[in-house]
C-alpha cells in the first residue's frame, strides 16, 4: 500500500496570508493513502527539509507531495532532500499554492483555500501513479565553441583556455575585437580602448588552447548539451594565412575603393586590405563583391599579385566547412547601433553635420579617418558649437522601448574628449531626457563633465533643421530655465542606442536561442539563471543578451565561461528523465512526431523487426525537453512523457472533478 | 490629500483625470516622461506659450480644474506634431481636445467661433456660410456664377440626432 | 473609376478654385465623381466641443457616401480627411461607440459601411491613378518651373492612424509635381503648420504662422507654392496680404492648388481651373508657364 506524505508550506505569509494552510493540511489527511499531512512555515528551509526526511523514515513514506511555491523555484531542492532520505527523487510532486493560488486569488481567501485543497487532492492522485526514474549520465566533450570575437568572446575564451579547456573562437569579421576595437577611449577611466583590448586580442590568437577562426560563421548545429556538432563556414580571404606578413603593399596598389566598414564608412579602404589598424590576425582579405578579378571572374587587374613578395594572394581559395564537436557553446555575437536615418526628424543621413555616436568614436580615434581630429566628417572643419542629443531610437515606443544603458555615458565621454581636444572656446551642450550615470565612478564622471564647462539642456528637440551653409539649428525647451532655446550647432552627435545584431535571427534559428520582446537573446531567468540560454548547454555573454557597458560585458563573459566549466568539467552530465518515451509496438512510423518536434529530438529510422525493415521513431534523450508536443500528436498513443502519461493526467482530472460531482454538478 | 499647488492652492481632482482618461480611448497619458519633445516642436509655443508637456503633467497630477477654465487649451493649432513625435504615445493633442470637451461640459467659457460653427452645422449642415469671392480683377463670383453644383441640405432627421450627440458625455 | 466626392465646408463655401480644378482634371484621368446628396460638416470644429458628436458626423459622411453605392470616397480637404479617419478608427476599435453611432445613424435611415475607402487628392492621383498615366496625359510640360510644396499637417500626421504619405519625409506631392515637368525643392520649414485652426480664436497668431512660412519660402526664390488643402490654401493665398501686414513683411508669392497646376499641364483653360479666383499674385506665375 502506498504511503504518501503531504506537506503544506506557509511560505511565510506568501501562501498562509491568503490560504488557510492548516485546513488544507487537515483536509489532506482525509485523502486515501495519505499517511501523514503537516503544514510548516518554510518547507524549503533546513528544518523543513529535515521534517520530510525524518517522516520518510519514521512513517515509511514512499511518495511525497509538497504544496508550496512554483516547482521552478525548489523542485530540485526537494528532490535532493528526498533522495538523501533514500527515496527516489521522482516520487515527489510539487503542488503550486503560491503562483497558482495565493498570488492570483489574493482577494478571495475562502475560494483560494478550496482551490488549494483541490490542487493537493490532484497532486496526491498524481503522485500515487508516479514511477521511480533515474537521471542518465552522458559523457561530454571538454571543449567550448565561442561565437563572436568581441571583448565578451575574447574574455570568455581566455578564461576557458586558461582553465585547460580547448576553445574554438569563431568571428565573422576578418579580425577579432568587435565594437570595443572601434572605440577611442572607454568610460569612466578614459583608458585607450585599443591599449587595453589589443593585448587580449593577441593572447587569444596565440593561446595554445584556442583555435581562432576569423572570417568565419557558424552555419549549422546538431546534437545536444555536452555533445554538439557544429558546422563552421570559413569564408575565403583569398590570402594564404601562413604566408601573409601584413605589409599592406597590396592595399597600396589596389585600384578599387571600398567603403571602410571598420571606420563606419566615413572613409574608404581598398578591395584587398587589412580590416583595421590593430587587426588580429594581421592578414589581408579580399572583398569579393568589389575585387575586379573576383567580381568578373576574369583574369583582370592582379596588381596585388605583382607586389606581394610573400606570394600570399590566392584567388583560387575556396570556402571551407569545418565540423567540430563541442560540449558547450557561448554566444557572444554582440549588437548593432541604431540606424538613425529611421528617425527622419533627427536629420541623420540628410544633413552632413549630423553624425552618430559610433561615427564620432572613429573620428576621435587617432587611427581613424581624420587621425583623431574632431571634424565634421563631410565638411572637414572643426566645430565651434557641438550638441549631443540623447535617446535616439531608445526609450521610444516607435523604435525601441528599452533604455540603451550606455548612451548617456558615451555622450559624456565624447563631450569630455571633445573639450580636451578642441579646447575652451568650443561650446558643448548635451540635450537629455534623463541622464543615467549609474555605475562605479559614473556619477563622478558626470560631475567631471560639468566641471569642464559642458552644459546640459534638460529637453530633447522635436526636430533638427539645416541652414543653407550646412550648419544645424533647432528649438529645444529646457526644463531647467523653462525657456525655449534656439540652438545652433556645426556638429550634432546623436546618441544612437544599441539594437539587436542583424544576425540575431540567424542565431535564433541555428541555436534555437529564444529572444525576449526587445529582440535580444533571452536568458532563462534574469536573477536565477542570467547567463543561460533557453537551449541547454548554451550560454550568453555580452550585448547580445542586452545592451551593456564593457565592465558588465567582461564580468558576464567570465560568468559564462564559469558556467561552461561548471557544466563540462566533470566530463559527464546528468540528463533529466522527464522525457518522451516511445512504445515501439504502438509506433506506426507515421513521422508526425518527427515533423513537430521543435528541438529536432526525434528521429524516425528503419529498424529490423521480424526480418523486415519497419520505420520506427526514436527519441534522442539528451535533446528532448519533454515538451509533450509529440505525445499529444501521436495518433496511436505510442509516445508518453515520463510522469505525464494519460493515466496520471486523467487521474488528476478525476480528482479535480470529484468534489464537484459530489456537490452535484456545475 | 497628497498635494496642493502652493501658488494657486489648487487641489488634485482625480475624478476629472478619470474623465479625461476615458475620453482618450486608451492613449497613454500616464506614460509621459517629460522629455520636452512635444513642447520643443509645438507650433503654438512661441506666439501663444502653449507647453504641451506642462498640460500632460498637470493632468497626470490631476490638477485639471485650472486647465479646464484656462485660455491655454484653446491655443493648440492641431498640427499633430506632438502626437507624431512623442516617444511614449502620450499624445498631448488628444489630452487638449479632451480638456476642451470637459470645459464645454462644465459650461465654462468657450471661444465664440466654435459655438457659432456648431449652430451653423445644426442649421445648414455646414460649418461655414457661402461666401462671395472678389477676384484680382475685381469681379465678384459665387457658386452660381461659377456654375458649380448646388449644395444639398441635410435631411429632416439630422438636427435632432445631431443635438443628441452633443449631449453625449 | 468612380468615386463619391465629399467636399466638406470650406471648399463649397469659399475655396471654389480647388473644387473647380478637381472637377476639371479628374475626368481627363478617367475618374468620375458622384456628389453626396446632402452637404455636411465632417465634424472638425465640433471635435473641440464634443468628440463623440464629431465622430458621429465623420461616420455620417461615410454613411452618406454609402448611399451612392460606391466603395471609395474622395476627400480633398486635409482636415476632413483626418477627422473622418479618426472617426473610422474609433468605429473599428471601440465596439460600444460603434453600436451607439450605428443606432443614431439608423434613426436617420443611414448605415455605416466599414469597407468604404478614404482617398485624398494626393494619394488618389499618386497611388491610384499613377504617375505614368498622368505623365502620358500631360499636354504642356511645366519645364523650368521651380516650386515649393506644402503638404499640410493632417494628411501626414499621425502615422499610426494610416495617413496619405510619410509623416517625416513625404514625397508623393513632390513626385506628382515632377511628373508634370516642374522641379521641387526641400526646405527646412517644409513640415510646418499653416496655422489655420487658430483662426477660430487667435487669428493674428494664425496669420503670423502662415506668413512666417511664406516669408521663408519666398527667400528660396521659387516660382510658386503648391498646396492641397482648402485651409492651407485659404491661409497662404486668400490671407496672404493680411498675413503680410501682421508680421510687417512684403509677401508676393503665387500660391495655387496642385489640381490647378495639374490642369495647366493638361492644357485646360485657366478660368476653368479657377485661377482667376486666386488672391495671391498668380499672374507672375502664369507668365512663367511655358506655352
Amino acid at each position: 500500500m502506498t504511503r504518501i506524505g503531504v506537506y503544506v508550506c506557509h511560505c511565510g505569509l506568501n501562501i498562509a496570508g491568503i490560504v488557510d494552510v492548516e485546513r488544507v493540511a487537515e483536509y489532506a489527511k482525509s485523502l486515501p493513502n495519505v499517511a501523514v499531512a503537516k503544514d510548516y512555515t518554510y518547507m524549503c528551509s533546513d528544518p523543513g527539509q529535515r521534517m520530510i526526511q525524518d517522516d520518510i523514515k519514521a512513517h515509511k513514506l514512499d511518495r511525497v507531495v509538497i504544496a508550496t511555491c512554483s516547482p521552478r523555484m525548489h523542485e530540485e531542492t526537494f528532490r535532493k532532500a528526498v533522495a538523501e532520505a533514500g527515496l527516489n527523487p521522482y516520487l515527489t510532486e510539487i503542488v503550486n499554492l503560491r503562483e497558482q493560488v495565493s498570488w492570483p486569488h489574493t482577494h478571495e481567501p475562502e475560494k483560494a483555500t478550496e482551490k488549494a485543497k483541490a490542487l493537493v487532492r490532484m497532486g496526491v492522485a498524481r503522485v500515487r501513479l508516479s514511477e521511480p526514474l533515474k537521471k542518465r549520465k552522458v559523457s561530454v566533450e571538454k571543449n567550448v565553441l565561442v561565437v563572436g570575437g568581441g571583448i565578451a568572446g575574447i574574455q570568455a575564451s581566455l578564461d576557458l583556455a586558461n582553465a585547460g579547456f580547448k576553445v574554438c573562437l569563431v568571428e565573422k569579421a576578418p579580425s577579432v575585437g568587435g565594437r570595443m576595437a572601434q572605440l577611442d577611449k572607454t568610460f569612466p577611466t578614459l583608458d585607450c580602448s585599443a591599449c587595453i583590448l589589443t593585448p587580449k586580442m593577441v593572447d587569444v590568437a596565440k593561446h595554445p588552447n584556442i583555435t581562432l577562426l576569423t572570417n568565419s560563421e557558424v552555419v549549422g548545429l546538431k546534437g545536444f548539451v555536452g555533445n554538439f556538432e557544429v558546422s563552421i563556414l570559413k569564408k575565403p580571404r583569398y590570402v594564404d594565412e601562413s604566408r601573409c606578413v601584413g605589409c599592406e603593399l597590396c592595399t597600396k596598389v589596389c585600384p578599387v575603393k571600398v567603403p571602410d566598414r571598420f571606420n563606419e564608412k566615413l572613409d574608404q579602404t581598398r578591395a584587398i586590405s587589412i580590416y583595421s589598424s590593430h587587426a588580429v590576425p594581421k592578414i589581408a582579405a579580399v572583398n569579393s563583391s568589389y575585387c575586379l578579378r573576383l567580381k568578373t571572374g576574369k583574369d583582370v587587374c592582379g596588381k596585388c599579385l605583382e607586389v606581394c613578395e610573400a606570394k600570399a594572394i590566392d584567388f583560387g581559395q575556396k570556402p571551407e566547412t569545418i565540423q567540430i564537436r563541442v560540449g558547450g557553446i557561448i554566444l557572444a555575437v554582440g549588437s548593432d547601433v541604431f540606424d538613425a536615418s529611421k528617425m527622419c526628424e533627427a536629420g541623420y543621413g540628410r544633413f552632413p553635420n549630423v553624425i552618430s555616436n559610433i561615427e564620432f568614436e572613429r573620428i576621435s580615434d587617432a587611427s581613424g579617418p581624420t587621425q583623431g581630429k574632431i571634424l565634421s566628417p563631410k565638411t572637414g572643419q572643426p566645430p565651434k558649437n557641438m550638441v549631443f542629443i540623447q535617446c535616439i531610437g531608445s526609450r521610444d515606443k516607435r523604435f525601441h522601448e528599452y533604455c540603451c544603458r550606455v548612451g548617456c555615458m558615451v555622450s559624456l565621454k565624447q563631450a569630455i574628449l571633445a573639450r580636451e581636444k578642441l579646447g575652451e572656446d568650443v561650446n558643448i551642450y548635451v540635450c537629455f531626457n534623463d541622464l543615467r550615470s549609474f555605475g562605479k565612478g559614473y556619477e563622478e564622471f558626470y560631475r567631471r563633465a560639468r566641471d569642464m564647462d559642458i552644459n546640459f539642456v534638460a529637453g530633447i528637440p522635436s526636430d533638427i533643421r539645416m541652414a543653407a551653409d550646412g550648419s544645424l539649428y533647432f528649438d529645444v525647451f529646457d526644463r531647467g530655465t523653462n525657456k525655449l532655446l534656439e540652438m545652433h550647432a556645426d556638429l550634432v552627435v546623436l546618441a544612437n542606442g544599441l539594437v539587436p545584431s542583424e544576425d540575431i535571427k540567424k542565431i535564433n534559428e541555428i541555436f534555437h536561442a529564444l529572444r525576449s520582446a526587445d529582440g535580444f537573446l533571452l536568458e532563462v531567468h534574469p536573477k536565477l539563471r542570467p547567463l543561460e540560454c533557453s537551449t541547454a548547454g548554451i550560454f550568453l555573454a555580452g550585448t547580445c543578451q542586452g545592451p551593456k557597458d564593457i565592465p558588465d560585458t567582461v564580468a558576464q563573459a567570465s560568468g559564462a565561461a564559469a558556467k561552461a566549466l561548471d557544466l563540462l568539467s566533470s566530463g559527464e552530465i546528468e540528463l533529466e528523465p522527464l522525457k518522451a518515451v516511445i512504445d515501439k509496438d504502438l509506433c506506426s512510423g507515421c513521422r508526425v512526431c518527427e515533423s513537430l518536434c521543435p528541438f529536432l529530438a526525434i528521429e524516425v529510422k528503419n529498424e529490423e523487426e521480424d526480418d523486415a525493415e519497419k520505420l520506427r521513431a526514436e527519441v534522442i534523450e539528451a535533446v528532448c525537453q519533454g515538451c509533450g508536443l509529440c505525445s499529444a500528436a501521436c495518433p496511436t498513443g505510442a509516445i508518453k512523457i515520463q510522469q505525464y502519461g494519460s493515466k496520471q493526467v486523467l487521474a488528476q482530472v478525476d480528482a479535480a472533478l470529484t468534489e464537484i460531482s459530489a456537490k452535484g454538478g456545475n | 490629500m497628497s498635494l496642493v499647488d502652493s501658488m494657486s492652492m489648487a487641489k488634485p481632482n482625480p475624478q476629472a483625470r478619470e474623465r479625461i482618461l476615458v475620453k482618450l480611448h486608451g492613449r497613454e497619458l500616464l506614460n509621459c516622461f517629460q522629455c520636452m519633445k512635444c513642447t520643443s516642436g509645438c507650433t503654438a509655443l512661441k506666439l501663444l506659450e502653449l507647453k504641451p508637456h506642462e498640460i500632460e503633467k498637470l493632468v497626470n497630477l490631476s490638477l485639471v480644474d485650472e486647465l479646464a477654465s484656462s485660455d491655454i487649451i484653446w491655443t493648440c493649432a492641431t498640427c499633430l506634431k506632438c502626437v507624431q513625435r512623442c516617444p511614449q504615445k502620450a499624445s498631448p493633442y488628444h489630452v487638449i481636445m479632451a480638456l476642451r470637451n470637459l470645459t464645454v461640459e462644465r459650461e465654462v467659457k468657450v471661444p465664440e467661433a466654435y459655438m457659432k460653427a456648431v449652430s451653423l452645422v445644426l442649421e445648414s449642415g455646414l460649418a461655414e456660410a457661402a461666401q462671395k469671392i472678389t477676384t484680382r480683377t475685381m469681379q465678384i463670383c459665387d457658386r452660381e456664377s461659377l456654375k458649380l453644383p448646388k449644395i444639398g441640405t441635410p435631411r429632416e432627421s439630422f438636427q435632432a440626432v445631431f443635438l443628441k450627440t452633443l449631449e453625449e458625455k | 473609376m468612380k468615386l463619391a466626392a465629399f467636399w466638406g465646408c470650406r471648399i463649397l463655401t469659399s475655396q471654389y478654385a480647388y473644387e473647380m480644378s478637381v472637377r476639371e482634371v479628374l475626368p481627363k484621368l478617367g475618374v468620375e465623381l458622384v456628389d453626396l446628396r446632402e452637404a455636411l460638416c465632417c465634424g472638425d470644429p465640433v471635435k473641440s466641443v464634443n468628440d463623440f458628436a464629431a465622430n458621429y458626423l465623420g461616420a455620417r459622411v461615410l454613411a452618406l457616401a454609402n448611399l451612392t453605392g460606391l466603395c471609395d470616397v474622395l476627400v480633398p480637404c486635409n482636415r476632413c480627411h483626418f477627422v473622418i479617419s479618426e472617426a473610422k478608427h474609433l468605429l473599428e476599435t471601440d465596439v460600444r461607440a460603434r453600436a451607439k453611432i450605428e443606432d443614431l445613424l439608423k434613426e436617420e435611415n443611414l448605415g455605416y459601411n466599414p469597407n468604404i475607402r478614404l482617398w485624398h487628392t494626393i494619394d488618389l492621383l499618386h497611388d491610384c491613378i499613377g504617375l505614368s498615366r498622368i505623365r502620358r496625359t500631360v499636354a504642356r510640360p511645366l519645364k523650368g518651373l521651380k516650386l515649393a510644396v506644402h503638404y499640410g499637417c493632417q494628411i501626414l500626421r499621425y502615422s499610426s492612424l494610416g495617413r496619405v504619405d510619410d509623416a517625416e519625409n513625404p514625397r508623393k506631392l513632390d513626385e506628382l509635381i515632377k511628373t508634370l515637368g516642374a522641379e521641387t525643392l526641400d526646405y527646412a520649414e517644409r513640415l510646418d503648420c499653416c496655422g489655420s485652426a487658430l483662426m477660430y480664436s487667435h487669428a493674428d497668431s494664425a496669420l503670423s504662422l502662415a506668413s512666417s512660412k511664406l516669408k521663408a519660402i519666398q527667400a528660396l526664390n521659387v516660382d510658386g507654392l503648391v498646396v492641397s488643402c482648402p485651409d492651407c490654401g485659404y491661409m497662404f493665398d486668400a490671407k496672404q496680404k493680411d498675413g503680410a501686414s501682421v508680421i510687417g513683411a512684403k509677401l508676393s508669392l503665387p500660391v495655387l492648388y496642385y489640381t490647378q497646376l495639374l490642369g495647366l499641364a493638361l492644357g485646360i483653360a485657366q478660368d476653368k481651373l479657377g485661377l482667376h479666383l486666386n488672391q495671391s499674385p498668380i499672374d507672375q506665375f502664369l507668365a512663367k508657364v511655358p506655352v
